[in-house]
């Protein structure tokens, strides 16, 4: 910017200001009508109760009623540890694959398009779309993961209609959902790596390992840190794939707990209880994500040292 | 001396080959499954053991795709939310990344980081009060009601994407417009944007995708059959009972179609764009 002594500065600087704060001002009215206003009433809601058989009254103030409510609520554990199952088998599952995907991806390859492309297309299929997909890839009769077991000699399974089996089936399918963007992300920063490393190294004889866990790895943890808190927090909202696939079934075994709260809006109409539940997964969603941050602080206060 | 084949040698150029093998099926292999199924008859789905490619090709599927659903209209609805989204989303993302980069403000950081943090609120969260505020504005079934929403979704994205484009402008081209007679705002239009024009579309494009591709909101704010988008237009093919697999693969890989055109054209700029924010960390 020009700050040459001759402007008189501090007229500038406020209409500097004034223009930020206008340039701002879209933007901030949109957060506080989509966002903060909504946020808001969510807790209050949340204090509130509508009476079921007195629905004319409308909504009374029951305090901390649907908090206590929740505890007792055996769906609402089972929704939370089922969200909890997502997150701890997909988050590690797709950064896994999605580390493979980026160092198959990263090859000296002539033509690029196919690959950037294979990467591509998972991200950009709705989630809903890929749940449809491979609800019908573990499809008992015609689908075809059961025709692959066949083949090889084993038994079809009841993939979708067993609690267990389905849960791994969702897994499955998350994770070859997520794991792309995941590959992108890490691809990215595989390339910001220097290839006099990797030279230097194997001047060195340097094994590949190595150089894999010596150079890579370290190199790569600020990309995998970002990619794990997007899937992270993406995870705690797991509602479209097990939503395509089972519905949440059989009973109500996979279900999420964002599928849980959808319900309770949506269906039952019981905004109190159902803004609880959205308070309680967001503090679960801040907890997930300062356990990283400290986890962050940590490592890179520890890196400082050396 | 081993063999080499444009100046690598074979073996190597076959693991290149294999590793770009795995990422091409990975990526591709439901896309072409549905592909494959959508040209099937129903009976031939029934059979077993499956049959891999259609014994006898049939675009009858498409048609009833058609006509079994206003799969045109969940099209419209799609691309008008996209779109007008996507032009919100830009405008003021575009706005607020030029004051947070091109102006001397205080707190500029902490500005940033507030916008942010707010925007990233989980959107499950936001889904009962948003449509309680909906409902009570009368905006259920209406274009609007999504149209907001999805412009804030894409906004933290877009806004750290132009930001990083806006960096790079040197100084003196917006010096040089404004002593041409511009104002600060029209060198924002007049130098500025022109010049990020590939950040600026870039975000556009990740908007537009992020829009097309939603189904939570979606689903909550449009329960009318003429408003659904794609995505949840999508699910009201599935019978009662079961599941017409080449009816809706067919329906599938029409909805498909106009997102794998978009990132074909502008892959580059699309992974560009996803990775911007992971890398600056």
């Amino acid at each position: 910017m020009n700050t040459t002594a001759t402007n008189p500065s501090a007229n500038k600087d406020l209409s500097e200001r004034a223009l930020g704060a206008l340039l701002l001002a879209p933007a901030a009215l949109l957060l506080a009508v989509i966002v903060v206003y909504p946020i808001a009433t969510l807790f209050w809601t949340s204090l509130t109760s509508v009476d079921p058989n007195n629905p004319q009254a409308g909504a009374a103030f029951v305090g901390f009623d649907n908090y206590l409510r929740a505890f007792d609520d055996d769906r609402f554990w089972h929704s939370t540890w089922n969200t909890i199952l997502y997150i701890v088998v997909t988050v590690p599952g797709a950064l896994i694959v999605g580390l493979g995907l980026a160092l198959l991806a990263n090859q000296p390859f002539r033509v690029k398009w196919p690959v950037r492309l294979g990467l591509l297309l998972p991200w950009a299929l709705p989630l809903v779309f890929a749940g449809l997909i491979f609800r019908w890839f573990f499809e008992y009769n015609t689908g075809v993961v059961n025709n692959w077991l066949v083949a090889a000699g084993i038994e079809p399974m009841q993939w979708l209609s067993t609690p267990t089996l389905a849960h791994w089936a969702i897994s499955l399918t998350i994770i070859w959902k997520a794991s792309s963007f995941m590959a992108l992300m890490l691809l990215a920063g595989l390339q910001t790596i220097p290839k006099s490393l990797y030279e230097a190294a194997e001047v060195d004889g340097a094994s590949k390992w190595q150089q894999f866990r010596e150079i890579t790895l370290p190199m790569l943890r600020p990309a995998i840190f970002v990619a794990l808190i997007f899937r992270t927090i993406t995870a705690v909202q797991t509602f479209d794939i097990p939503y395509a696939m089972t519905g949440g079934g059989p009973g109500d075994s996979t279900e999420t707990l964002a599928m849980y709260i959808h319900k309770t809006t949506l269906d039952f109409l019981d905004f109190g209880y159902g803004s609880a539940l959205a308070a309680l997964m967001f503090v679960i969603s801040m907890v997930a994500t300062a356990g990283y941050l400290r986890y962050t602080r940590r490592s890179t206060s520890r890196s400082g040292e050396d | 001396m081993a063999l080499e084949l444009f100046g690598v040698p074979v073996k190597k150029r076959a693991m290149i080959w294999i590793a770009g093998a795995i990422v091409v099926v990975n990526g591709f292999f439901p896309a072409v499954w549905i592909l494959l199924t959508s040209l099937k008859t129903e009976t031939e789905l029934l059979r077993v053991p499956i049959t891999y490619l259609p014994d006898a090709a049939t675009l009858e599927n498409y048609a009833t795709a058609f006509t079994a659903q206003p799969i045109l209209r969940f099209m419209w609805n799609s691309f008008v939310v996209a779109t007008l989204s996507t032009a919100l989303c830009v405008f003021v993302g575009a706005l607020a990344a030029y004051a947070l980069t091109r102006l001397r403000l205080p707190h500029r950081n902490l500005i940033m980081s507030v916008l942010l943090a707010v925007a990233m609120f989980p959107l499950i969260t936001l889904m009962v009060p948003l449509f309680k505020l909906m409902r009570e504005a009368g905006l259920l079934n209406t274009y609007l009601a999504l149209i907001l929403p999805y412009a804030v979704l894409s906004l933290p994205v877009c806004t750290l994407v132009m930001a990083a484009f806006f960096q790079d402008i040197p100084p003196d081209l917006e010096a040089a417009a404004m002593v041409d007679g511009c104002s600060r705002v029209g060198a924002l239009f007049k130098v500025v944007i022109p010049l990020s024009a590939p950040g600026v579309f870039t975000a556009a494009i990740l908007a537009f995708v992020n829009a097309w591709d939603e189904f939570l909101l979606a689903l909550t704010m449009m329960n009318r059959v003429n408003m659904r988008t794609l995505s949840v237009g999508i699910t009201l093919y599935q019978g009662e009972f079961a599941f017409p697999w080449p009816l809706i693969s067919a329906a599938l890989i029409v909805a498909i179609v106009p997102i794998c055109i978009l990132i074909a054209i502008f892959q580059e700029r699309v992974v560009g764009g996803l990775t911007a924010g992971g890398v600056k960390g």
